[in-house]
């Protein structure tokens, strides 16, 4: 009897993933992961053909995210494992580890930087800030963290400005679910790089935008289940003034490009998301200083609290761009330059170009 | 393709389920081979013709070995082609390299890629003709029939080595039941549940303990042994699964070998398929012990030189084969009566010389394995532990704890002990669901992780 029930379950449950597997249409996108599936390759003469298959029977398979879910709850309620795929869960907040310390992509990260520096003009008052990526507030001495001393120390040997800001920042300034930090606690960070860069800091009072379904990129890493957070972003007078130039977007002369808060990453309203060459300009700022900042996706939601400060604000995001590219967009004076950087990007500096 | 895949469990194995079991029992043996062809075709496409020719090559030398007065000079041919074929592909860069070293010349290497599952399906090759040779069973009657035994595709890949002998009267007439395939469906599942639920996650665990201290130094061959028993015990349960769907009982390829009392036992619990192989016909036909002392224990050094050669043409599999001489001859000489003689302390011996030998077998030089002892015995200036290696094998405490459960009989026996009792019913449930369980438990961790190959198909 054990037997004839084992068989058929096993031959139902089979079929039923199989069957379902070529009738249910292929999705293009997963939201929860970000990433474009897999199509059914074309047979060619080559080993790899049928990893390919592979690949693409699980981006498609019937119930595929509730499949990682149930992995996801197996390694943590089962298994007591501390993570799962290097996502922590504590106090509410998603982690992704990021350990191992990697000195080569820091080494990287600083060749690129001194790069950078050498065209700059004699002129130009050169910053650095780095960013806290936010496993750095993650007080439990169970999860592993990389060696942010050493990270801090090694990029301050450029000997630049340095803007420090890791006691300014709290873990309650960066969202739950995502990387990132939070534009409307940011303030304090203003406050703080006013005091390096001798501007005149404003206590500017912002309106605040709330859109209540925001999923953070590491939602989709966890395959778990839980509720969306809220994303701030801050408008207000301030503003009236700015005008905002992409390279790749010449539609948008915006700050903020709220058709993005229902796409893929509604983080990409602050600045359009991925751009590799921004220019904001503001008739209404308080200097006629010029500001130019190379930066990671972090300076999306820092750089427009910084445009009462400067005229012209200058965004270059060298993951996108090269450098004989922007040379011919930009002309280096006398401004202030600014490079910052979270230490996510500086301990996986791959994708930064020359 | 792997037996660990989406692609093979759900759509491969169904397709290949309907059309046997559709078509007349005449017909059967056919799909088998048309299946197992393109099982490994879509893993190995140009090679085909090394396995298809081996087939037919060896299907006719049998014969001639069976019908010839020149049995002999046939078995010559046939062991000259076999060994010749093996050592072309997967020998013949280790061997250039070697002489380019002593002879300090600059011969090309060929680069030649080996033909997955080529060791296995020689061995199996081979053993057909000897023992045809040795008049232990005729020829196969027909070429489908031999061509079905040497590419069935649960055995094709990585074993186990399937003796002709044993599955002789299967090839020809089989009996399929619900019992049966039952019995597959679970031994298939636990082995997709080794495989997927404990040795990928272990590799993981030993790829991420990085950090140089004591403990991550023994952790990490305590680990990779474990690991590599459960991959390739979790093969071969697959393996014996799958023949018993579609109607073959292969014998078993590993007995719990991580509870052995001593080497001389562990090798008769790992990977019993090889380890037999090699005492039928090698250490035997050498006169095994029924010779002089010093013969014995020649005899015993080429066939723990050849079984660490047929791991891979690298010289730590040699010095790996050659260290299990070592050890057995010591054994046989005066230490298994000692060691037999103590309760506890004999597990800890054998487990210790397993790992070692399993950090021998894991190291890309001899240095590394130099390295890797001077860090397990404190001849290198390291720290005892790190806060890496602590929190690893935290994060893994749990699975290790299961595993180690799991590398010993006790479930099995618990099972057995309540099977003939009031609580049949009770252990028959949760036989069904446990599995059912496993599989679906093993389709999310394959749908998370990426493609993970098994550590045997280098081999």
């Amino acid at each position: 009897m054990k037997n004839k029930i084992l068989v058929t379950i096993f031959i139902i449950y089979i079929c039923f993933f199989s069957i379902l597997g070529i009738l249910v249409p292929d999705k293009e996108f997963s939201s929860g992961e970000r990433r474009k599936l897999s199509e059914f390759p074309k047979f060619k003469f080559e080993e790899n053909w049928i990893n390919k298959v592979d690949k693409y029977f699980l981006d498609h398979f019937v119930l595929r995210d509730k499949f990682r879910s149930l992995k996801a709850v197996y390694n943590y309620n089962v298994l007591n494992c501390l993570d799962n795929n290097g996502i922590y869960l504590k106090d509410g907040y998603i982690f992704k580890s990021n350990y191992p310390t990697n000195k080569s992509s820091i080494n990287n990260f600083i060749e690129k930087i001194s790069k950078l520096n050498s065209l700059l003009n004699k002129d130009n008052k050169v910053y650095m800030m780095i960013i806290p990526d936010k496993n750095y507030y993650l007080e439990s001495d169970d999860f592993l963290q990389i060696d942010y001393n050493y990270i801090y120390n090694e990029v301050n040997k450029l000997n630049f400005n340095f803007i420090e800001i890791r006691d300014v920042l709290k873990l309650e300034d960066y969202y739950e679910t995502d990387t990132h930090w939070r534009q409307e606690k940011l303030d304090k960070v203003i406050k703080q790089m006013s005091k390096v860069m001798n501007f005149n800091y404003n206590n500017i009072s912002y309106e605040k935008n709330f859109f209540n379904s925001f999923y953070g990129v590491y939602y989709g890493e966890s395959a778990l289940n839980r509720k969306p957070e809220t994303l701030v972003y801050l408008t207000g007078n301030i503003f009236k003034g700015t005008y905002v130039k992409y390279l790749e977007n010449s539609n948008l002369n915006t700050i903020y490009n709220e058709s993005k808060l229902t796409g893929m990453d509604a983080y990409d309203v602050f600045l359009d998301g991925a751009s590799s060459f921004i220019e904001i300009t503001n008739n209404q700022a308080i200097t006629n200083k010029e500001l130019v900042i190379f930066r990671d996706s972090f300076g999306s939601s820092l750089s427009p609290l910084l445009v009462n400060y400067y005229s012209k604000i200058t965004l270059i995001d060298n993951r996108y761009i090269t450098s004989d590219i922007f040379k011919q967009l930009i002309t280096f004076t006398n401004q202030d330059v600014l490079f910052m950087y979270s230490t996510l990007l500086i301990n996986e500096s791959g994708s930064l170009k020359g | 393709m792997l037996f660990s895949s989406i692609t093979f469990i759900y759509y491969f194995l169904p397709i290949l389920l309907l059309m046997y079991f559709l078509v007349p029992k005449k017909y059967k043996n056919l799909v088998l081979l048309i299946f197992s062809l393109i099982f490994y075709f879509l893993g190995e496409q140009k090679y085909i013709i090394i396995l298809i020719l081996s087939c037919i090559l060896n299907y006719f030398f049998g014969n001639r070995i069976y019908a010839s007065k020149n049995k002999k000079i046939w078995l010559i041919i046939a062991i000259i082609y076999n060994v010749g074929q093996l050592l072309i592909f997967k020998y013949t860069d280790f061997f250039i390299e070697n002489i380019n070293k002593i002879f300090n010349s600059s011969i090309n290497y060929l680069y030649l890629v080996m033909p997955i599952g080529i060791s296995f399906f020689t061995f199996q090759a081979l053993g057909y003709i000897i023992d045809i040779y040795n008049g232990k069973h005729k020829p196969a009657s027909k070429l489908l029939d031999f061509m079905t035994y040497i590419s069935l595709f649960p055995q094709l890949i990585a074993g186990p080595i399937v003796r002709y002998s044993d599955i002789e009267k299967e090839l020809v007439e089989r009996v399929h039941s619900v019992d049966k395939f039952s019995e597959g469906i679970s031994r298939f599942v636990i082995g997709l549940a080794k495989k997927v639920l404990i040795a990928n996650v272990l590799g993981d665990l030993a790829s991420n303990l990085i950090e140089v201290d004591l403990l991550s130094s023994w952790l990490k061959p305590i680990v990779f042994t474990i690991q590599i028993y459960f991959d390739f015990s979790g093969y071969s349960d697959m393996a014996i699964g799958l023949g018993l769907m579609f109607g073959f009982r292969f014998l078993e390829n590993f007995n719990y070998p991580l509870i052995a009392s001593s080497i001389t036992d562990f090798w008769r619990r790992w990977h019993m398929s090889l380890s037999s192989w090699f005492r039928d016909y090698v250490y035997i036909p050498l006169g095994g012990n029924r010779v002089s002392f010093i013969k014995h224990i020649r005899n015993i050094f080429i066939v723990w030189f050849l079984t660490g050669f047929w791991h891979g043409a690298s010289w730590n599999f040699i010095i790996w084969g050659l260290y299990f001489a070592v050890i057995l001859v010591i054994e046989k000489l005066f230490l298994k009566k000692y060691i037999d003689k103590t309760k506890i302390f004999k597990y800890f011996y054998t487990s210790f010389i397993v790992v070692i030998s399993f950090l021998i077998f894991n190291s890309n030089s001899i240095s590394e394995i130099f390295n890797s002892l001077g860090n397990m015995f404190m001849l290198n200036n390291i720290p005892i532990s790190s806060k890496s290696t602590i929190y690893y094998l935290k994060n893994n405490f749990v699975l290790l704890i299961i595993s180690i459960i799991g590398a010993t009989p006790i479930m099995k026996n618990i099972i057995s002990k309540f099977k003939n009792t009031k609580y049949k019913g009770i252990i028959d449930f949760f036989e069904v669901v446990g599995c059912i369980t496993l599989l679906i438990l093993a389709t999310a961790f394959l749908i998370d992780e990426s493609f993970n190959p098994f550590l045997y198909f280098r081999f």
